[in-house]
């Protein structure tokens, strides 16, 4: 009898109470499906949210590194061994402990595998006690610190064959169910370390741009990637978010003259008008990006002016303001640039201020900033002429042209890629032949620092160190465009919380932060 | 036992003993003169990242650093043991892609062939049957539109009207959003079916109308036509009754032969429906130089076309004794 009152009680409780919300499911269309499967060692989840897996550091709303499996890390003196301890609490989705051999594992597995992380610096990954690992890497190379952010632990015995379409890992969500092409759904792990979702179950629809649309007009999905042309027609109950990005586009021009060079492969080398630095800084002076973020992005960007506009390891320093052809015009008199027989365009002895600007002609965007960048600098002299290709024509034409190029990566790596002189002509990176021995050092010594915030200051030097840099004050290497925007459609009732400034790749980054969205509606 | 069928089976069998050598020399000599480096496109937006001792660790793996008549030679090997090699895109192997896309594709096409077959061929005989009037120009009128119509603008068409405007049907995917297989119930599937079929089977539909409808007419005309007619046959009893037997055979064929371009079609309505069938994986394995899985999905096709092909001849036979020899030796 006594258990009555307090029935009673909880009974007019509940009824006076609001009640909870049920556990409610979500549904997102952000595309993103890794058609390998969800294997990290093969590079899924280098961008946006593992999901399944949990990574020893993780990337914040600021880019700044934090624990996740990891409550330790540090580099040895000799930058050589990377020291880590684990938390003890992580557990994969089964139940069963992670461990410090699941790391090392993970780490040697995927430096042999020949997939998309490429670890090839490695030398070895050494469990020294339950919850100790040591990294030992063949060379010093601060940028490593990305693969303790991106490389997804997996299970040391539970790893095989099918993993990629099984996946096991110790992240906040486990798989329910992927039907190729078509959905994933995955509910949180009961096991992970970091707390509880509030949600029972998300589903990612995969289809193309106008399924997303649909979907969300339908009501049927809570969050959807929109392309930025149509983003500000959000339907009922829905709200737009444009998130910012370092998704970029720069012109990349030739750095030398032609001297008759080839590549191996038998493709033009060099450009007598771009490798003059005036030409570039030039440009860089001239053009008016803010105009070009109308222009070919109807306003969702901002202007660019370096490789990683905003993150941590760029140097703002080394901006030209733009926008201003009367300095621009300045630069190329001072060089000896003059319009000596009146058509419009400045002449240098023989040689017209002309070049191509190639851009893929199945990319609307970067067409409308070749054409927009090329009318803005016919205003200075120089006559640029855009000219849309394939990728296969671009691959031969990119070492002697300017072309419209796209980066942007939460890793510095990347700017070492494009303007270290050992990538001249190698692959898609350095096109250029950009060679600068100072922007070496500083680069070879940002690789070297003994902390990853040490090696800011030297990727900053390397943009801009007060004398010379690849920045537009310094060599004028590239002449960065715009950042896009990405835009999604919002469920009104969703907090999806701090955003990150997003890399190259519309969709999928948006769900770094997946655990910690909230539903806010009753 | 039909006497004709066992020599038809064998002609084919000869046929296809060196069709499918021939068909794999040539893809794999398109497939490796395309210019994509599967490499270049595995990598993709990451090119930064990934260094070249790397990029070829992943060509070493995936045995894209052999010239291309020796990748040739050990995947014909393998191919003849049963071994279709592995798919770089989908890190899995060729045989395990295709069998898990095989069946909603098949459901799709399958579904838009009965849906067209049926639609095409009522459509035409009721044309032919008030040829020259509002029916027939209405009909003819439909068909060369939707001739003349891309599939994938017809789909999203579609998706304007039926499920965002009327919001009566799905707009996409085989299931509902957000549910499991295991909780996806027969009526639900039935109705996320609707809109693809009908989009798959515009490709599919004209030609039938039309062709049809010219069967019909030359029947009508023929003295056999004119004759029920002077007995008073009516131009719609006509139609279904003795005209169907007429039109059906040669229907059939036209259907069966156009099995591949439903095939074709499904290509891009799976990709705007997010229908998960080999379409889909098409594109993916196209966009990735991805040979192996163009070589396994190319040669589905290929038997898919063909046994369309046998089908249809064997259908017109049965349908219509006229073609078959003994029926001329009697």
């Amino acid at each position: 009898m006594k258990y009555i009152p307090l029935a009673a009680i909880a009974l007019s409780l509940a009824a006076v109470q609001p009640v909870p919300a049920e556990a409610r499911s979500l549904v997102l269309a952000v595309g993103g499906e890794p058609d390998a499967g969800f294997d990290p060692i093969m590079g899924w989840g280098r961008y946006g949210n593992p999901l399944f897996q949990a990574t020893l550091l993780r990337r914040g709303a600021g880019l700044e590194l934090e624990g996740d499996l990891a409550t330790f890390w540090e580099l040895s003196e000799d930058r050589l061994t990377w020291r880590i301890v684990l938390r003890e609490d992580a557990r994969f989705s089964d139940g069963t402990a992670l461990t410090a051999e699941d790391v090392a594992f993970t780490f040697n597995t995927a430096r042999d595998a020949g997939g998309l992380a490429d670890l090839s610096v490695l030398a070895q990954a050494r469990a020294t006690g339950p919850n100790t690992v040591e990294l030992h890497l063949r060379q010093p190379r601060i940028t490593f610190i990305s693969h303790l952010a991106s490389l997804g632990i997996v299970p040391a015995s539970a790893y095989g064959e099918t993993y990629s379409r099984e996946p096991l890992g110790a992240g906040p969500f486990r798989m329910v169910e992927w039907r190729e092409g078509e959905q994933l759904v995955v509910e949180p792990n009961p096991h992970w370390h970091g707390g509880a979702s509030p949600f029972e179950r998300v589903s990612f629809v995969f289809g193309g741009e106008e399924t997303n649309l649909s979907l969300a007009r339908t009501g049927e999905a809570h969050l959807v990637a929109v392309p930025p042309i149509q983003a500000d027609w959000a339907p009922a109950g829905m709200r737009v978010l444009h998130v910012e990005t370092v998704d970029n586009r720069g012109v990349m021009f030739p750095m030398v003259p032609d001297e008759g060079q080839t590549t191996d492969a038998g493709h033009p080398i060099g450009n007598d008008v771009t490798a003059d630095p005036a030409i570039r800084r030039a440009v860089n002076l001239a053009l008016d990006r803010e105009a070009l973020v109308q222009l070919a992005l109807a306003g969702h960007g901002r202007p660019a002016y370096g490789p990683a506009d905003g993150l941590p390891w760029d140097n703002p320093a080394g901006y030209l303001p733009g926008a201003d052809p009367i300095a621009a015009a300045a630069v190329l008199e001072a060089a000896g640039w003059q319009d000596a027989n009146g058509d419009g365009i400045v002449e240098r002895g023989d040689l017209r201020a002309e070049f191509t600007i190639v851009y893929p002609a199945s990319d609307s965007t970067r067409q409308a900033l070749a054409l927009g960048a090329a009318q803005q600098l016919q205003a200075i002299g120089i006559d640029a002429k855009p000219s849309g290709r394939s990728w296969d024509e671009i691959e031969v034409m990119m070492h002697a042209n300017a072309v419209v190029f796209g980066w942007g990566a939460h890793d510095p790596l990347e700017i070492y890629s494009l303007y270290h002189s050992s990538n001249a002509g190698l692959g898609w990176v350095n096109t250029g032949f950009y060679s600068n021995p100072t922007v070496d050092a500083y680069l070879e010594a940002a690789e070297a620092a003994n902390s990853f915030e040490a090696s800011l200051p030297m990727w900053q030097a390397a943009q801009w160190d007060g004398s010379t840099g690849f920045g537009a004050r310094g060599d004028a290497a590239w002449a960065w465009l715009v950042n896009l925007e990405h835009s999604y459609w919002v469920s009104e009732c969703l907090d999806t919380g701090a955003s990150q400034i997003h890399p190259h790749g519309h969709g999928f980054p948006i769900t770094w932060n997946l655990q910690d969205w909230r539903w806010t509606c009753q | 036992m039909k006497g004709w069928l066992v020599p038809l089976l064998y002609d084919r069998a000869v046929r296809l003993l060196w069709l499918v050598p021939l068909a794999s020399v040539g893809l794999f000599t398109l497939v490796s003169l395309a210019p994509i480096d599967p490499v270049q496109a595995y990598v993709g937006a990451r090119v930064a990242l990934v260094g070249p001792e790397q990029r070829e660790a992943i060509a070493a793996v995936w045995g894209l650093d052999a010239p291309a008549h020796e990748r040739f030679l050990v995947w014909a090997g393998n191919a003849l043991s049963g071994d279709l090699g592995d798919s770089i895109t989908f890190n899995a192997p060729v045989t395990q892609v295709i069998a898990d896309r095989f069946p909603a594709s098949l459901t799709l096409v399958g579904a838009a062939f009965l849906f067209s077959f049926a639609a095409g061929t009522a459509l035409g005989l009721i044309a032919a049957a008030t040829r020259g009037r509002w029916p027939d120009r209405i009909i003819r009128g439909v068909a060369v539109v939707l001739a003349a119509s891309p599939g994938f603008w017809i789909a999203l068409l579609l998706i304007a009207i039926f499920a965002v405007g009327l919001g009566l049907l799905p707009a996409c995917c085989a299931a509902p959003p957000g549910l499991t297989a295991a909780e996806v119930g027969l009526a639900d599937r039935l109705q996320h079916l609707v809109l693809p079929v009908v989009a798959v089977s515009v490709v599919g539909i004209s030609p039938l109308i039309l062709h049809t409808r010219q069967r019909l007419v030359a029947f009508l005309d023929s003295p056999a036509g004119s004759h029920l007619a002077a007995h008073g046959a009516g131009r719609v009893w006509l139609a279904f009754g003795p005209g169907l037997r007429h039109a059906l055979g040669p229907a059939l064929t036209v259907h069966l032969a156009g099995a591949g371009e439903l095939f074709g079609g499904s290509v891009l309505a799976e990709t705007v429906f997010a229908w998960p069938g080999l379409g889909q994986a098409t594109v993916q394995a196209a966009l990735g130089a991805d040979a192996p899985l163009l070589m396994g999905i190319a040669l589905a096709t290929l038997l898919f076309v063909f046994i369309g092909n046998l089908l249809a001849d064997v259908a017109a036979r049965v349908l219509d004794p006229r073609l078959r020899p003994e029926a001329r030796h009697d």
